[in-house]
């Protein structure tokens, strides 16, 4: 369900619904059918691990979001819990955690969205409880993520909506909705990416449209959805190369695309 | 100028500038009209198209007039400046006999519409255009094939155009134009020839030879290394160096192939190397890769041979009969698409109108009867009523055979001949002395040993075919999936006990912490039980000291109270478990504690206050059922050395601590499935069936993750009977039937859009305690079962009999129909319902059986209408 590039390039995490995360180290030799082996396993969640995220310039330190509505942070050279965010704490999620976003300027901070329609930003030093909850939205959170000024993050939910918000006020700030019918079924956002400079917000949607918002404006630039040789199915994942020069999508038609600007080129 | 011109106008781009040889293009436009909108209409000139006029058909580079038999008018070579569209087309074809061409008619719709159908002369050679490099000023996809006639292949081709014209126009660039067109009368004429091409799925060819491309030059960089190795493409024979490789494959999903060639079917002259890779390719990726690569290659549809271009006796072969032909014990070698004749009773095996070349395996059920002239002898003497040829004709003189009067022989694959209408075997044929060495000096086949001279390996032959053909398509996967409680883990256990998939070591680590900790809850619950009990107790005793008053009493009220309690060390011990529970580390701090607690439970468990609770477990509804089997071998199970027993891993609670996705892989067992399954087939236990199990609670918040199981063939979902009376208990305190909450997940999943095709098996689980328990719980406890009224047998003591049910049977009934009704009300389909205890073995192998049934059988009814024609096609040949 979920994987990560470890700070350094060298691991690679991965979740899923065996409720365990794999830690696989891409230098160790391959066996012989050519599958790498694993070299831990984080396990202690009660549920399915829905995402994973490394803490920036650390390959030893983990956060996964799990279906048992806790976060976790892991030691991933003991493979022991260091905290538990939420679960039997009142102030924790109530109901299954889909996502985190860990702050990129200053990785104490992170952010979680859930089932329960809210998102929480939490210190890592204070597992008790979350520093702010975030309501607003009407359906599931399914993905979260910070803006790259660290001050500001994104969410996108089942409501088809994405919003912004600001961490240290807690305000929201913007909203990013396309007007549908009332007896439409609305598509819901299932993955949020910003640009490197923030200015475009690019989030897959269940319909297989792909819109591209401009964050100041809340208006839609461009719909890749509609762009000739676009997805067939949902946008299940996507995520922007590390020097914001190419856009990937996942879906569900089995293809992964990358988008560059001005053209594209098609992955199979 | 007109390059000025050229960059000002729109959707014009420079890069044409460097393949266009003049551009003295006469540009007149005008500007837009951007004021007001005008109240008259303006007289509109409608522009004349020079495409739209009939041109005459330009003739293919290589033919020759003499080649056609259509009335050509002598070309026409079009020059971009005819007009100030420039446009045209640029058609290379392989084959000179190829041709194209234009639909004048089509073409009148729009604008930069190119209609293109394409037709072909040799019946044999399936043809289809290939690439177009489009020169017109808005090059929009202003090019776009049209399907003229009946040809659905042509629809294949709406490839990239634009790509594949890119990269064409990049190649060459000092070619002259050379558009082949043709009349439109002929492509009528040509139909009749091509419409039995139609029925077959038709893979697009691509013929394409880009022939001035220098030796030793990449196709693509354009650089000469005349000793570099380079890595060719199989579609369409481009060449590229070692740097350009990656980015003109790409993935390389179908092997070697351009990214403009990906889909199409591959050169025949280049099958031979398929699957064999150059060295420069090897050191370009890991070993790996290359393997995958290369099975990619041979694997992939696109690449294997088109059936029907191989015509085996006048027929041209479907896609059944060339994988019988291809996979039996013999196979022709270096099969290639053509026309062949096949001696079906003797194997004799070889191209039209040529002696045989082979021999391969007898009485496969390809292409249609022999024909006398098959390999146009002129002996007179036949065999299998073929006309053989004569080297043939001298092979059975040297053997020794008469052959005076031009008799007709009968030779079986064995080599046993006779004359045809006596039945007397005269002989074996191959066991004629030195005729190995005759048929080797003519040339002729012989026979290899692993010839299967009867017809019985035969069947047996495309049983494998099938199976094979099974083994690809079938991984049948099984979900199961239930509420809590449900005994969704057990049928999963047991499955997996049943037909032999052993735990491995972690897993039975895992299973034993988790058997452990469970322990130390059933204890846990027990403790916590004791303080109520102690309280109850206390307040009673009270209660009858108030009513008898007396001084004996207060001594029996220590007594009394004595029967609970503990010593001191074992008390400490019960306040720090109830501590854990409540605080919810239980599991954080057992796996590490048993260590040191396993004596105290021994001793907890000989003390004689706890098994007073213990004998009231069952006023104890916290506790489940299978706990008095753990709990009675407490002391032993809390060792430290302590192994999980098959058994007592069936009984646990769950499969693994983290409750996450558990799935196994296995076959039915043989023996189990001839008792009720008569017609067995002996791809049973080769087909291989995934058991997935998932926890209710890992499928998310209103199945958010149902998704991730859309590849499943079946869903098993799995009830426990005896839920009707049973609650779950929120957080809150809300209570909620635990049958409700089955329905509710039940409708939640059979609704679900991502199952709306799949099947579904319910499997009722828990029937032994349904049987316990019905007798003191009337099922109409639960809402949703109100209306259960059996009739109640006048004759309780006969309840036993076949003819009258028992109370627990009828409830079965009951509660399946339920959901079938439930079922059908949500999707107009069958439930398929099953019984099944998970504690019993072969309730479990039943009820899986039946899903298995249940696949089968809708497998073959989708294959119901090829199976009939295979059993035509079959029945001659085993006949004979």
């Amino acid at each position: 369900m979920t994987c990560a590039f470890s700070p350094s390039g060298q691991s690679v995490a991965c979740g899923g619904l065996d409720s365990m995360c794999s830690i696989f180290n891409l230098n160790s030799p391959t066996d012989r059918d050519g599958n790498l082996p694993l070299s831990r396993t984080l396990s202690g969640h009660k549920g399915y691990v829905s995402s994973c995220q490394y803490v920036p310039d650390e390959d030893t330190h983990l956060i996964t979001a799990s279906g048992d509505q806790t976060c976790v942070l892991w030691d991933i050279t003991t493979g022991l819990r260091t905290s538990v965010f939420g679960g039997e704490f009142q102030s924790g999620h109530t109901a299954d955690v889909l996502s985190v976003s860990i702050n990129g300027s200053n990785s104490r901070m992170f952010v979680s969205g859930s089932c329960d329609s809210t998102a929480r930003l939490w210190d890592t030093r204070v597992a008790s409880r979350a520093v702010r909850t975030f309501h607003g939205h009407e359906g599931d959170v399914n993905t979260v993520k910070f803006f790259p000024d660290g001050n500001r993050f994104g969410t996108g939910s089942d409501d088809g909506t994405c919003r912004l918000f600001d961490i240290r006020t807690g305000h929201l700030l913007q909203e990013y909705s396309q007007p549908h019918g009332d007896n439409e079924e609305v598509p819901h956002v299932t993955s949020i990416a910003f640009s490197i400079s923030g200015r475009l917000l690019f989030a897959g949607y269940t319909n297989g449209d792909c819109y591209v918002w401009d964050t100041l404006l809340a208006q839609v630039v461009l719909n890749l959805g509609t762009l000739q040789n676009s997805h067939n199915g949902r946008i299940s994942c996507l995520g922007l190369s590390a020097d914001g020069s190419a856009l990937c999508t996942g879906s569900s038609d089995t293809n992964l695309k990358i988008w560059a600007f001005g053209g594209h080129r098609r992955v199979i | 100028m007109a390059r000025v011109l050229m960059s000002i106008l729109p959707g014009s781009s420079v890069k044409r500038e460097d393949h266009d040889d003049d551009y003295s293009v006469d540009y007149s436009f005008a500007i837009e009209y951007s004021g007001p909108a005008l109240s008259h209409d303006i007289p509109q000139v409608v522009p004349v198209d020079v495409r739209l006029i009939p041109t005459a058909a330009v003739a293919a580079r290589a033919a020759t007039v003499s080649n056609l038999s259509l009335p050509v008018i002598q070309p026409i070579v079009k020059k971009s400046d005819l007009g100030k569209s420039g446009n045209h087309g640029r058609v290379y074809s392989r084959k000179p006999e190829d041709f194209y061409h234009r639909d004048g008619a089509q073409s009148s719709s729009s604008s930069g519409t190119l209609g293109f159908s394409d037709g072909h002369c040799d019946s044999n050679q399936l043809s289809c255009s290939s690439d177009i490099e489009d020169l017109d000023d808005d090059n929009k996809a202003c090019v776009s094939y049209n399907e003229n006639n009946s040809n659905s292949k042509s629809s294949n081709l709406n490839q990239d155009v634009q790509d594949s014209a890119d990269e064409v126009s990049n190649q060459i660039n000092n070619r002259t134009s050379v558009v082949t067109f043709r009349d439109i009368s002929d492509s009528t004429s040509e139909e009749s020839e091509e419409s039995h091409h139609d029925e077959h799925a038709m893979i697009p060819e691509k013929p394409m030879v880009l022939d001035d491309v220098k030796k030793g030059v990449c196709y693509k960089c354009r650089k000469r290394n005349r000793f570099g190795e380079k890595e060719v493409c199989i579609v369409c024979g481009a060449k590229y160096c070692r740097k350009c490789v990656i980015r003109a494959m790409g993935a390389m999903p179908e092997g070697r192939k351009c990214i403009t060639c990906i889909g199409f079917g591959i050169d025949e002259s280049r099958r031979g190397s398929l699957g064999k890779c150059s060295r420069m390719l090897k050191k370009l990726f890991t070993d790996d890769v290359v393997k995958q690569i290369m099975s990619f290659e041979v694997s992939c549809g696109v690449n294997q041979l088109p059936p029907h271009r191989i015509c085996v006796n006048g027929k041209p072969l479907s896609i059944e009969e060339l994988v019988v032909l291809q996979s039996c014990s013999n196979p022709p070698k270096k099969l290639k698409p053509g026309k062949y004749w096949y001696d079906k009773v003797a194997g004799f095996w070889g191209k039209d109108g040529e002696k045989p070349s082979q021999i391969i395996s007898a009485q496969l059920a390809v292409g249609n009867q022999i024909r006398q002239e098959a390999s146009n002898g002129n002996t007179n003497v036949m065999i299998n009523s073929r006309v053989i040829t004569t080297p043939e004709f001298w092979m059975l003189k040297l053997a020794g055979i008469d052959c005076e009067g031009s008799p007709h022989f009968w030779v079986t694959a064995d080599g046993s001949y006779q004359l045809e209408g006596m039945n007397y075997v005269m002989g074996k044929l191959w066991e004629k002395k030195l005729l190995r060495l005759v048929c080797a000096a003519l040339s002729l086949p012989f026979p290899s040993d692993a010839t299967n001279p009867d017809g019985e390996d035969v069947d047996k032959e495309r049983d494998k075919v099938n199976l094979k053909n099974l083994e690809q398509k079938m991984m049948n996967k099984l979900l199961l999936i239930g509420c809590d409680q449900s005994g969704t883990s057990t049928i999963y256990k047991q499955a997996r006990i049943l037909y032999k998939v052993p735990f491995s070591e972690d897993e039975k680590q895992d299973l034993k912490i988790m058997i452990q900790r469970n322990l130390y809850r059933y204890i846990g619950i027990l403790l916590e039980a004791r303080e109520r009990f102690k309280e109850d107790h206390a307040i009673e005793l009270r209660r009858r000291y108030i009513n008898e008053p007396g001084p004996s009493d207060i001594s029996n009220l220590v007594d009394e109270n004595n029967i609970y309690s503990f010593s001191p060390r074992l008390e400490h011990f019960s306040s720090w478990l109830l501590q854990l529970m409540i605080s919810g580390n239980l599991e954080a701090i057992f796996p590490a504690a048993t260590r040191e607690n396993s004596p105290l439970v021994e001793e907890l468990w000989k003390d004689k206050g706890f098994q007073a609770i213990y004998k009231r477990r069952n006023e104890l509804h916290t506790l489940p059922k299978v706990a008095n089997y753990f709990l009675d071998r407490a002391a032993e199970i809390s060792r430290v050395d302590y192994e999980p027993s098959e058994m007592d891993i069936l009984y646990a609670e769950g499969i693994r601590s983290s409750n996450g996705v558990a799935s196994m892989e296995f076959s039915f067992l043989k023996s189990s499935q001839a008792e009720y399954m008569e017609s067995v087939d002996q791809n049973d236990t080769s087909v291989s069936y995934q058991l997935i199990r998932v926890h209710a609670s890992s499928l998310g918040e209103n199945l958010k993750w149902l998704e991730m199981f859309e590849d499943v063939d079946i869903v098993l979902f799995c009830v426990s009977l005896t839920d009707y009376d049973e609650y779950y208990e929120e957080i809150n305190g809300k209570r909620t039937n635990k049958m409700s909450l089955s329905k509710k997940l039940f409708e939640g999943i059979v609704s679900h859009p991502t199952f709306s095709e799949k099947h579904f098996l319910l499997i009722l689980n828990k029937f032994d305690l349904l049987e316990e328990k019905i007798e003191q719980a009337p099922l109409t406890q639960c809402d949703w079962f109100q209306d259960f009224n059996p009739v109640i047998s006048r004759y309780p003591n006969n309840a036993s009999n076949n003819s009258n049910p028992t109370l627990a049977q009828r409830a079965f009934h009951y509660v399946a129909v339920k959901f079938k009704r439930l079922f059908e009300s949500i999707t107009g389909r069958k439930l398929f319902v099953s019984r099944a205890t998970g504690l019993e073995a072969d309730s479990v192998d039943k009820a899986l059986g039946y899903g298995k049934e249940i696949l089968k059988w809708d497998y073959e009814r989708n294959t119901f209408s090829m199976n009939e024609w295979s059993s035509e096609s079959i029945e001659p040949s085993t006949s004979v």
